[in-house]
């Protein structure tokens, strides 16, 4: 008894002010660590942002606006010539090829797993894709050039060359010698990889909408796929957006499974059978042997990859807004 | 005094129901059960909805009544595991057939949700939606329909600046309204109401039951409800339903004034439920 009175004798009266002033420095502090997080995002952005572009200076101060439309890369021709144009039209008909095949796809695998599947199949089927995602990229960049590489080139090439032969603007994207290495390939691989965004992401969004509206919809007589098209997808078109956004900019920056199967080409061809180059692929096959100006101008396609993707994910927000305005949001 | 609180209570019957004739029955149910898995939630349900009337039904939650109405359009089948034996008819169409057309069927047996549940496109889209989805009309013809549809939905005044705005951008009343105007804008023989007026205020409830009456001219309606006075109100004929059974099922007037059953009296003077 008499310890423990002792105790509360030292403690003196309780002192809610002290006990509050405490808690604010732990506020304060609180405070500080959040916002300096959130700093230093901006911070790091700006600082990559900077060494990109004194690192390219060289580069651009050599070569100027031509950089973009020269579609010649003679790195050890004297003096050197670079230009952009190769890479920057592999890495955008790749990742436009991978999603215009990974959307329909992935859009399909998420309203099956949602609306469609019989429910023990339902966790089969998602534990695939998320797999599927935890794949590294160096293992689809092997799988694409010893399996599906010579699959394409032995099969599916020749089929589509005799197919679309002579035909004018389809003759010339899937004309050519079929190829190993081919842009095609490339992006089979890459609409692969970005499969499980859309894919999670989807199921992820659907799952949101309410059953109760599903069920008015069905209540007026939909089928499944009006549903889906009608109500389903419309509620959800900003989710879904933003996993193609995941998607798009995961394709345009894939690096080591696209420098596996692509070839290297710096030249454009029409064929999309043809073997090309990405930004990212040109960049990881020469930057190692690079000095002076030539490192200078890989650097400037990294800076360009940087701008491109900026854009592109500018565009889709564009997009977004005038979807929700026609919605009439 | 308990026999004040009887009096007191019981809630004021609208008056043309007592003199309305007996309807021919659209939709009749014999000997219906229903089961959720196991659980066995309806049993031996027997009823008539007539022809251009409507029925209520109350009961305590849980008893069933919202389950019965999911029958009447076959909404159970979205779910797996809920199955329904017995002979549900409407008219002469058994509605339990698992061969029906299922989207036939609820074009002819229209719902009407606890929430207003506008689909995520613009007001006119809304009721233009579920007419496109069984014909093929002009533009023109379509603007009559959703005009027409809009104005049985008591709505058309408010919103006919605003066709074009979301049907989410409507208040809550607002959007309960457009729900039932486009379901009754694809033209149903039956409409089914799950507490339609649960999420809404005053005003916008004594809007609703005031189209349920207009629309009863037209259409057989069941609907379900909480409020007692709101059956009262607006229904001809009322079920009381209580742990998955139905216990009475008389006119209005009848139930709410001299209920033969026990359980039916005690739960309209508010003694349980």
């Amino acid at each position: 008894m008499a310890v423990q009175s002792d105790v509360i004798d030292d403690a003196g009266p309780y002192d809610r002010a002290k006990a509050l002033s405490a808690f604010k420095l732990g506020d304060v502090t609180f405070y500080w660590i959040t916002r300096l997080s959130a700093i230093s995002v901006l911070l790091i952005l700006g600082g990559i942002i900077i060494s990109l572009i004194v690192g390219a200076f060289p580069a651009m101060k050599e070569y100027g606006l031509s950089f973009l439309w020269t579609q010649r890369w003679a790195p050890s021709a004297d003096p050197p010539v670079l230009g952009a144009l190769g890479p920057m039209y592999g890495t955008l008909v790749t990742s436009f090829i991978a999603m215009l095949i990974a959307i329909p796809v992935g859009l399909g695998i998420a309203i099956f797993l949602t609306e469609l599947c019989p429910q023990w199949l339902r966790r089969p089927i998602g534990m695939a894709i998320e797999l599927l995602a935890g794949i590294p990229s160096i293992i689809y960049g092997m799988w694409g050039f010893f399996v599906l590489g010579p699959f394409l080139a032995n099969t599916f090439q020749p089929f589509m060359i005799r197919i679309f032969d002579g035909v004018p603007v389809l003759g010339a994207i899937f004309g050519g010698p079929p190829s190993y290495l081919s842009l095609f390939n490339a992006a089979l691989i890459l609409a692969i990889m970005v499969l499980p965004f859309i894919t999670s992401i989807s199921v992820d969004v659907f799952k949101t909408v309410p059953p109760v509206l599903k069920e008015a919809a069905y209540g007026v007589g939909c089928t499944t796929w009006e549903v889906v098209r009608s109500v389903v997808i419309p509620y959800t078109r900003v989710g879904i957006i933003g996993g193609v956004m995941l998607a798009l900019g995961r394709a345009l920056g894939e690096t080591m499974a696209v420098t596996f199967i692509i070839g290297n080409s710096f030249r454009i061809s029409s064929s999309i059978f043809a073997p090309g180059t990405t930004i990212s692929a040109a960049i990881a096959s020469e930057f190692a042997e690079s000095d002076g100006l030539h490192q200078s101008g890989l650097i400037l396609l990294g800076l360009l990859l940087f701008v491109l993707t900026f854009f592109v994910l500018a565009a889709a927000r564009l997009l977004l807004m005038r979807l929700e305005k026609k919605a009439g949001n | 005094m308990s026999e004040l609180s009887v009096s007191v209570s019981a809630p004021s019957v609208h008056p043309g129901s007592q003199l309305l004739p007996e309807a021919p029955a659209k939709v009749t149910a014999r000997n219906l059960n229903f089961y959720y898995g196991e659980h066995h939630a309806l049993k031996n349900i027997n009823l008539a909805l007539g022809t251009n009337r409507v029925t209520a039904f109350i009961g305590p939650s849980g008893c069933g009544k919202s389950t019965l109405l999911r029958i009447f359009n076959r909404m159970y089948d979205l779910y797996p595991g809920q199955r329904a034996t017995g002979q549900l008819l409407l008219d002469q169409t058994n509605i339990l057939d698992p061969k029906l057309d299922l989207n036939l069927l609820r074009a002819r047996v229209g719902m009407v949700f606890q929430k207003p549940t506008p689909f995520p496109m613009t007001i006119y889209e809304n009721i233009a939606f579920g007419i496109r989805l069984y014909e093929k009309i002009s533009k023109s013809e379509m603007d009559d329909r959703v005009e027409k549809a809009l104005r049985g939905g008591a709505l058309w005044n408010e919103v006919k600046d605003k066709l074009n705005a979301s049907g989410l951008s409507l208040s809550g009343g607002q959007q309960q309204r457009l729900c039932i105007a486009r379901t009754v804008a694809v033209r149903p023989e039956v409409i089914l109401f799950d507490e339609p007026c649960s999420a809404l205020d005053p005003i916008s409830t004594a809007k609703v039951e005031e189209l349920i009456q207009e629309l009863s001219e037209n259409y057989t309606i069941a609907i379900v409800t909480h409020n007692m006075q709101q059956a009262a109100r607006v229904s001809d004929k009322t079920a009381f339903m209580y742990l998955g059974e139905l216990i009475e099922f008389d006119d209005t007037s009848k139930i709410f004034t001299s209920p033969t059953d026990r359980r039916t009296q005690d739960y309209i003077t508010g003694r349980f439920g």
